[in-house]
Parts: structure tokens; sequence; C-alpha cells
């Protein structure tokens, strides 16, 4: 994308963010405000409590009115009876996940970055259009192409298993994009000149200048990606039809689609497939928030 | 911080990679089902036969399976060389029909055995070719074990695609306690010769309203309609949305005539207007949202574990009105792609044996499709406890053998969909019944 | 940009001889012609990985969707037939796909537009000088963490429930009526927009955020010794500079908003759940496609489908990107 702010250009890197994050904020907060943050962010929590509510009580405190507001004492059970729940697999379905965003997560994170560095640092015939190309494809929705991207899972017996919901997505489009972007910002061009004069090959450059000022944003890159296909349940629906080989996601789906729904053991599994990301949540903030932020500025 | 950040997402996905490993090493999953491919560890043989162990997957849905654990028990103790795994137990019908079709499609995922509705081995018609010919393991041999239009269906030109487990068949479930508080009759003989046909059902619902108890009648008009329509159909022209021949027929006067009566009662303001299958509809058995539903007997089974124990005795079961219908009902296949045919097509053969139809009676209710079985003292003598001592073997039972088959053409499910969704917009109050028959139909000619 | 990166080192001074070397001469053009090599070759491997995948896994496919558009491919036909533009003849015939381009439209727009206005005026709020701040910030980010399957399950399951929701439950309360949230468009729409914003709207405040904060104070003060009010402030200082980042939230969330899927799918529990409604009062073009697919087993127009609306997104973000453009320059 061609598009950059109009202020003044920030410092790079780090020392931006730092410098952002402590910019003078020209006004005090008033009580408007406070209001109005303390409600979104009630707004914000609340249903991740309720789902904690429900999930440590039984199905049947989902239908009372009042609604209980406080969590119980089931969650062991609730959680035990989900774990138990042979069709759902929800463990299994937590392991491919993990290995599957895992995957995607640390390819995606390469690829982008060596990729990204291209198109902000070296010049070459159809950059643009290649750029441009690649927005294009990320245009295309998932949903297009089910049917032969079926069938050519099928061809290569990849059905049920997790390669199909790893393999057609190790790179991203968006990813590129964030690290050509980041890459333009935090990368001076005198220092890869002055590697340049020094005699280094373009892949010598990538490895000792540019990689690891990208630290930060692969970092975040990394999060956000491994989140996301965490996240994902369209295609792994589709292509893992076999209930025993599932991705957390789609363990979800089986589990509420039984006969018989009880909401606490749903609730509960909802709790345990949102717990790694919660983890990594509080554990990360900090760092997914720069990463926002960051990576974003530019447009 | 940043090398922390680093290093720390670094032994996360050690972490994982660890887990990934130890999952896929070891088989310490217990839900992993074992594919019959990796079946080649050689143990010690029992007994002088040289079979190796093998394990047969088999694939069926709904909220309890089959009711057929005691089978495969004692299966596995006169077959020690075979294990067997049942995947689906608890997965709604809808789900499982769209994952089995993709499998079957695919030629891939299914289990050795897997089971049919009688709406979805339709669709199966085209597609033998995917399924090993029961007939080749002497399944012809057994066709007197089935009544007779059971082994039609499951059997198209000859192709044994699939043996019979259970038939539908018709009655109609209630609660004993909200009829009462209405002021009806709560006995199952008053009741049955209260609603002999359908506008007497329809009159009863309307007392039931009047006397303003708050609940519904009945708990989706949809389940309703189906019932009637397989009832009517079942007498009068032998198919539903498609002729015999697969071309459509939506002129049908039988389904006008479940239509009908179907608009009647959600005009008199009778049904609950659930989504059937739905949560809120499974919240329905237990919080007692409406009085009575329409019981193939395979719903005692799902109404049992939806509403739980704290409503054991309350549900009570009687003749439907009408006369006979049947809806539901399933069969056993087995995939061409199974690498066991031969065991698989015996586990088959024993799973639909009048014996076992018994067993499957007595644990869940499925009313056998095997005319043997129907006239076992313990079909036709048993009660269900559950159900208030319903003597559900004479209900379900008596007359099974006189039901008639209905032809469901290849895409009954989704015209069936079609017609549910526009019953479903007159209940909602969205569409007037004209406005939704035209939906119904143009719905269900876009799809045929 | 006066330096050229892409020139290869230059030797100094003429050529040198490393001292040690064999021939010197052959072993500079050696290395020059390798650096030469490098530059121009290693900008295309370096990209070539993205598109050899995208090639395999999205462009093939695309063909062959392409290809399908044009058949009545179907698992329950036994041969397959080319039937030319009737597939497209036919939807453009179909008011149900027209009704799920409708719904999608409109559901994108509910979700949309109310989502990134939010999304800015929180962005503002959060720009301020506030102890626990990162409390805020934090509690606003969190619903990223889940994924769209828990969002449709606590909402659609809980929530938005007819008989025992806590939404009917609230209603209830203030003497309102309850809703059936399913029954008709305008309440399954604000049902599902409400699950999408709710999730996303942290998100892109903090986006907004960024971009605030790097808005330099002074342009502030100043506007301050002039006396202008702090709404003022907001519409003629932060949006306008806020621009590229709004364009680029707005392309996102558009590419995101006209997939929507599983949200609208898992609103119905039981069977059905790919009409979305009785009427398909929610059902989007995503939810047309797979229900095609899989239900009307019908994959010759299911690629048609899914092939319009490819093109839908691609237009609407254009769209997008030009509105959005004009409107910031306009203030």
């Amino acid at each position: 994308m061609t598009l950059t702010t109009q202020v003044v250009p920030p410092p790079a890197g780090r020392l931006r963010v730092q410098a952002a994050e402590a910019a003078p904020r020209v006004h005090r907060a008033g009580p408007l405000t406070v209001i109005g943050l303390t409600v979104a962010a009630i707004l914000s929590v609340f249903p991740l409590y309720w789902m904690v509510i429900i999930a440590s009580r039984t199905n049947a405190s989902a239908y009372e009115w009042p609604p209980a507001l406080l969590p119980g004492g089931n969650l062991g059970e609730n959680v035990r009876r989900v774990l138990d729940n042979s069709d759902a697999a929800i463990l299994k379905g937590i392991v491919n996940s993990f290995v599957a965003a895992g995957t995607i997560t640390i390819s995606t994170v390469l690829f982008s970055s060596i990729a990204g560095f291209a198109f902000a640092k070296l010049r070459f015939r159809g950059r643009n259009a290649l750029l441009i190309a690649i927005l294009l494809t990320m245009m295309i929705p998932v949903q297009l192409n089910i049917v032969p991207l079926y069938r050519l899972m099928i061809e290569l017996d990849w059905l049920n298993d997790i390669k199909a919901v790893t393999i057609p997505f190790l790179i991203s489009g968006f990813g590129i994009f964030l690290m050509r972007q980041y890459t333009l910002q935090s990368v001076p061009d005198e220092l890869i000149e002055a590697a340049r004069v020094d005699g280094c090959s373009t892949w010598r450059i990538f490895r000792h200048v540019v990689a690891p000022a990208l630290r930060p944003a692969a970092a975040v890159l990394g999060l956000l990606t491994f989140m996301q296909y965490w996240n994902e349940f369209f295609w792994p629906f589709i292509v893992l039809a076999d209930p025993s080989n599932p991705t957390v996601q789609v363990s979800l789906r089986t589990l509420n689609s039984a006969y018989h729904q009880d909401l606490a053991q749903i609730f509960a599994g909802t709790l345990i497939a949102t717990l790694p990301l919660a983890v990594i949540f509080v554990l990360f903030f900090r760092q997914i928030i720069r990463g926002i932020m960051e990576g974003a500025v530019k447009g | 911080m940043r090398r922390t950040t680093r290093w720390a997402r670094v032994a996360v996905f050690a972490a994982a990679g660890a887990l990934a490993l130890a999952a896929c090493g070891g088989d310490e999953d217990p839900s992993g089902a074992q594919e019959t491919d990796d079946s080649t560890t050689d143990e010690d043989d029992d007994g002088g036969e040289s079979t190796e162990p093998i394990t047969l997957t088999i694939d069926v849905f709904g909220e309890q399976g089959f009711g057929y654990e005691a089978l495969y028990e004692q299966y596995m103790a006169e077959h020690p060389n075979v294990t067997i795994e049942e995947r689906g137990a608890g997965l709604g019908l809808g789900d499982y029909n769209e994952r089995l079709v993709q499998q079957i499609t695919a030629g891939s995922g299914a289990g050795d055995i897997v089971a049919l509705e009688e709406g979805t081995i339709i669709q199966f018609y085209a597609q033998t070719d995917k399924f090993v010919n029961l007939a080749d393991y002497g399944a012809n041999e057994l066709q007197g074990n089935f009544l007779p239009w059971k082994w039609g269906q499951g059997a198209p030109g000859g192709f044994v695609l699939g043996l019979g487990t259970d038939v539908g068949s018709m009655a109609m479930c209630y609660r004993s306690d909200l009829l009462g508080a209405a002021g009806l009759p709560t006995d199952r003989e008053e009741l049955a010769s209260q609603w002999q046909s359908w506008e007497d059902f329809i009159a009863t619902g309307e007392e039931f309203v009047a006397a303003d108890t708050g609940m519904a009648y009945l708990d989706a008009a949809t389940n309703v309609y189906n019932s009637i329509l397989m009832q009517v159909a079942g007498n009068g022209s032998g198919h539903t949305y498609y002729n015999t021949d697969n071309t459509l027929d939506l002129d049908n006067p039988d389904i006008k005539t479940a239509w009908d009566l179907t608009i009647d009662m959600i005009e008199k303001g009778l049904s609950a207007g659930l989504n059937s299958f739905s949560d809120e509809w499974n919240a329905g058995f237990a919080q007692g949202t409406f009085a009575t539903i329409a019981c193939p007997a395979w719903m005692t089974g799902v109404i049992a574990g939806a509403a739980g124990d704290a409503a054991a005795g309350v549900w009570d079961v009687t003749d439907a009105p009408g006369d006979g219908g049947n809806w539901g009902g399933s069969f056993l296949a087995v995939t061409a792609e199974s690498e066991h045919p031969e065991e698989a097509a015996e586990l088959v053969k024993f799973l639909t044996s009048a014996e076992a139809h018994v067993t499957a009676f007595e644990a869940l209710g499925n009313l056998p499709s095997s005319p043997q079985a129907l006239e076992d003292p313990a079909v036709l003598e048993a009660t269900n406890e559950y159900f208030n001592n319903a003597p559900t073997g004479q209900i379900f039972g008596a007359g099974a053998a006189d039901l008639q088959p209905v032809y469901l053409g290849p895409q009954n499910n989704a015209i069936r969909t079609a017609y549910e969704d526009a019953l479903r917009s007159v209940e909602q109050g969205e569409r007037t019944p004209d406005e939704a028959w035209e939906d119904a139909r143009r719905n269900a000619e876009g799809i045929g | 940009m006066s330096i050229d990166l892409n020139a290869p080192a230059a030797p100094r001074g003429g050529p040198t001889t490393p001292p040690g070397r064999g021939d010197p001469g052959r072993s500079q053009r050696m290395k020059t012609r390798l650096a030469k090599l490098d530059i121009r070759v290693s900008p295309y491997l370096y990209v070539a990985p993205f598109f050899v995948l995208f090639a395999i896994f999205g462009l093939y496919p695309t063909v062959y969707t392409i290809w399908l558009s044009f058949t009545d491919t179907s698992p329950l036909n036994p041969t397959t037939n080319f039937v030319g533009l009737d597939n497209y003849a036919t939807l453009i015939g179909d008011p149900n796909f027209w009704n799920s381009v409708f719904n999608t439209l409109g559901m994108f727009l509910l979700a949309t537009v109310p989502q990134l206005l939010l999304a800015l005026v929180l962005a503002n709020w959060l720009n301020r000088k506030l102890r626990g701040i990162h409390f805020f910030r934090a509690a606003i980010a969190i619903p990223i963490v889940t994924s769209t399957a828990v969002v449709a399950l606590v909402f659609g399951l809980s929530f938005f429930a007819r008989d025992f929701g806590l939404a009917n439950g609230l209603l209830e309360l203030v003497g309102v009526d309850r809703i059936d949230w399913r029954a008709e468009r305008w309440s399954s729409w604000l049902s599902i927009a409400t699950m999408v914003d709710w999730r996303w709207t942290g998100y892109n405040a903090l986006i907004y955020l960024a971009a605030m904060q790097a808005i330099s104070a002074d342009l502030y003060e100043a506007a301050e010794i002039d006396g202008a009010s702090r709404a003022r402030q907001f519409w003629q200082i932060t949006v306008p500079l806020l621009r590229p980042t709004i364009i680029f939230t707005v392309i996102i969330s558009t590419i995101y908003g006209l997939q929507l899927f599983t949200e609208p799918l898992m609103f119905t529990s039981g069977s059905g759940a790919l009409g979305g409604g009785s009427l398909g009062q929610f059902q989007t073009v995503t939810m047309f496609v797979v229900e095609a697919m899989r239900a009307h087993q019908r994959w010759g127009y299911a690629a048609t489908a899914g092939l319009v609306l490819l093109l839908l997104i691609v237009v609407v973000a254009a769209i997008n990107f030009a509105l959005v453009r004009r409107l910031g320059s306009e203030r």
C-alpha cells in the first residue's frame, strides 16, 4: 500500500513506540469519559464472565431468571464431563489446534518477514504489481473454493488430516503487508546501504541487519496469527469431518450439536477452548497491544 | 523484554511441539477412533483360529446411539479378535448426515459400518458403488427377517445396500401433568379414544388452549406435519414429494392434507413454535413447555434423555390420531472403503438379527423392523418405565407389521426442510399460510 | 531517495587485490557477477514462496471453481454435464440468492458502521490521561481472544435465546414484550451485528488509538489556544489525520464482513442452520454457497454463487476505499 500518514515522521522502531506512549495526552479524562470507558469495559468483559458463571454451574442455571451472577462450584465436574465426551474429542482438538496454529505461525512469520523485506527494501521489476496481486488474493473468500479445495484434499489424501488445515495457510498476504510496513518504518535505508557497501549478499543483509530489527513485529505477527488459526472454524469444519480428529473449534460445534444440550457442559467446553488464548493474552498483553498499534498506524 | 517475548514464544511452541509428539506418538487419547489401517499389531491368538485382531468402526447418530452397547459386548465376547468402536453417539442427524455424505462421496473417512436413516439411504441409491453389496455375504437369505417394505427400502434393485434396524411407527407422547392441569383426561385409553382423528386431536388442543395454562399444546408444527404426512402418504399415494420414478410430485394431495391440518393447528395457537432438535426444544422437555409431541418409537429415547430423571413418570404414551404412520427408521450398511468387508458384513447381520432388534428395543425403545422380533413376547409385552409403564410394545408394535411403506425421493431431506421452514415462518407470524405454501413449492422446485 | 540499495558494492578505487588470493581480477568479476545475480534474483526468490503456495491452493482451485460454475456437478449425478451460463442465469433469477446478498450487505453495514464509529469514540477516550488506563485497554481488548464459535454460542444460546435468554429477560424487566430474535430480519441482524461488534470494536479502537497517539500534541495545543472546543478538535484534527488508518480498518472490515459465516450459522441451533432462518432472514451469501453445496448437493451452482461473492467483495471494497478517501478530504 502506498498510503502514508501525514503526521510528523516518527523515529524508527522501538523508539517511536516509546515516544508515542510517552506523548503527553493533552486532555485529562472527564467524568463522562470515565463512565463511558467503564461501561465499555463491563460490556466487553461480561460475556466472558457469563461464560464462566454458566460453566461453573448446572444447565438449569442458564435458564434462571433473575440470572445467577456469581460462579458456582461445578466447574470441575463440567470440565471433566467435557473432557470425557469422546465424541467432541476436545483434548484432541486442542492438540491439533496447537500443532496446526503453531506450524502456521512459525511459517508465516518466517516467510512474511522475508517477503516483506523484499517488498520494502529491494527494488525489482513488477514490485508494485505483485503487491497489488497479493492484496487481491486476500479478497478471495475461503468459501469460494471449498469444492475444488475439498477435491484437492481428496487427491492429496489429506481429508480428515491436520495437514489440510495447515499447509494451505502457511504464508499469509496480511503478514507480508504487516512486515513490509514495519520494515519500511523501522529499518533505515542507510543501514542496508552500508551493508551493501560492505559486500553483504541480500540474504546476509536480511539475516543480520533486518531480522533483528523485526523482532517485535515478528512477535506480534506470530501472536495474531496463532490466535487467528486457533479460532479458525469454517475450513476445519468442512474438511475435518471425522469427529475424532478435530480442531478445537470443530469440537465445540460437535459439543453443541448433540441431541441433548447441556449449556453448562458447552460453556465448560468454550472455556477450555478459550483458555490457552486467554493465557497468552495475559502474558503477552503489552506486546499484543503494542503490536496492533504499531502494525496498523501507517495503514 | 523483546528477548523474553521471543524466548517465551519459542517456549510455548516447543511445549506445543512436545505435546503434539506425545499425543501423536501414543494412542492415549480415549476418543481417537482407530482406523482400520492401524490394526496390524499381531496379538496372541485365542483358540486355534488364525484370524488377525481387527477393529471395526461403526458410525451412528442420535442422543444415545442405537442402543447397541450390550450387543457389542456380546459380539466381542463371541469374536475375540474383533474390537468394535462406535462413533457418533450424541451427534444430531443433520450434522451426521452432512458429514456422512461428504465422507461417502469422497470415499474416505467413514467407518466400516454406517447407519443410514430412511431419508438418507435414498440419496445413496445413485452411489451404490460406494457400498458393499451385502448380498455378496449372504444377506439375501435374511430377507424373511425383515418387514417386506423395509427390505425393499434397503435393497434397491436387488443390491442389498443396508439391512434394517428399526422402524419409527407412530404414537403420541404427552405430559400427563400438563394435560391434567388443563382439565383434560390423562389416561391412555381415554385419550386414544378422544383423539381418533386429527380433527379430534385439534379439538382437544383447543380445549387445552382455552384452559390457559400458559403452556403450549404441542412442541412444533413441523413435527406434527411430518408425522401426518407419513401417515397419510402411507395410507394414500405411497409417496411424499417424489414419484417412485424420482420425478417431483409437489401436487401430491397428501402433502396438502398434512399441510392444511398443520396450518389449522398453528392458527389455533396450539404450537410452541420451537425448532425441533434445537436447544430450546430440548430444554422444553425438561421445562415442560409443551404437552404433546408426535412420537415415533425412537423419540421415546430422545425424550427420556432430554427430560432427564426429574420428569420420569410424568411423560406417557398413547396411540396417535389417525391410522398407522411411520416416521424414521434406519439401516446399517458397509462402506466400500472398509478394509474388512466380510467381518463388517457379519457384524451387520448380527446387529440386525431378530434377537438384536429385541435387545435394542429393550435398551432404547427403537421398534424392530423384524417380524419375528415384533412377535416376540419381550416386545409385545414390553412396558416403558420412564413413560409411566406404558405398554409401548403394544402401542408401537401392534400394527407395525401392517405399516405401509412411503417412497421418499433423492432430495427428500432438503425438500422437507423447505416445507418445514415455510411452516415455521407461519408459526413466527411472518407469512400467511398461502404465501408460505408458495414459498415451499418454489424452493422445493429449485432444489429438486 | 538518492541511495541505490540495489547497486552491488562497487569496488573502491579500482580492482584491489586482497592478499593471498588467486587471480584477483577474475575473482573480483566473479564476485560482482554473483552479487549482481543476487540483487536481481533474490527478491523474486523471497517473494516466490507465497505465490507458489497461492498457485496451488488459491489459483488452481479458483480456476477449477470457474470451470465448476459452468457445469452441473453434483454427487447425486453420476455424470457431469457442461451447462454453459445456465447456473449464472439461474442465480440471477434466484430470489434466495438476492435475499442472501441483501442480508450480507445489511448485516455488514449494521455491524461495521456503528462498530468503527464506536471504536473512534473509544479510542478518543482511551487517549486521555487517566490512572488505570491500561486496565481499560485490556478490558476493551479482551474479546479478541474468543473465537467466533465461542461468541456465537454465548450470544446465540444464552443471550438471544427466545424463551430463556438474558436479552428477553431484560426486555421483560422494562416492560417490553419478548422478541423472537430469529423470526425477523431486523432482530436477527441486530443480534448477529451485536456479536460481531462485541468482538471487534476493541481491536479497532486500539488501532485508532495508536494512530491518535502519533499525532503531535502541538496541533491540539494550538487549536486550544484558538478556542476550539474538544469536539471541534476531534473532527478537525483527529479524524482527518486518521484517514489512512480508517481506510485500513474499513477495507479489512469489508473483506471480513462480507464473508460473514460462522456467527449467522451458529445463531440457529437445531436442524437447517444453513438456511439462515425460516425465511432466510439472516442467510449470508457464504451460507447460501455452503447450503447449495452441502444441503442441496449442487456443486456447480455453489461455485457460481461463490464467484459472484468474490466479485461483490472486490466491488464493495473498492467503493468503500473511494468513499472513505473522499469523506476525509471533505472535512
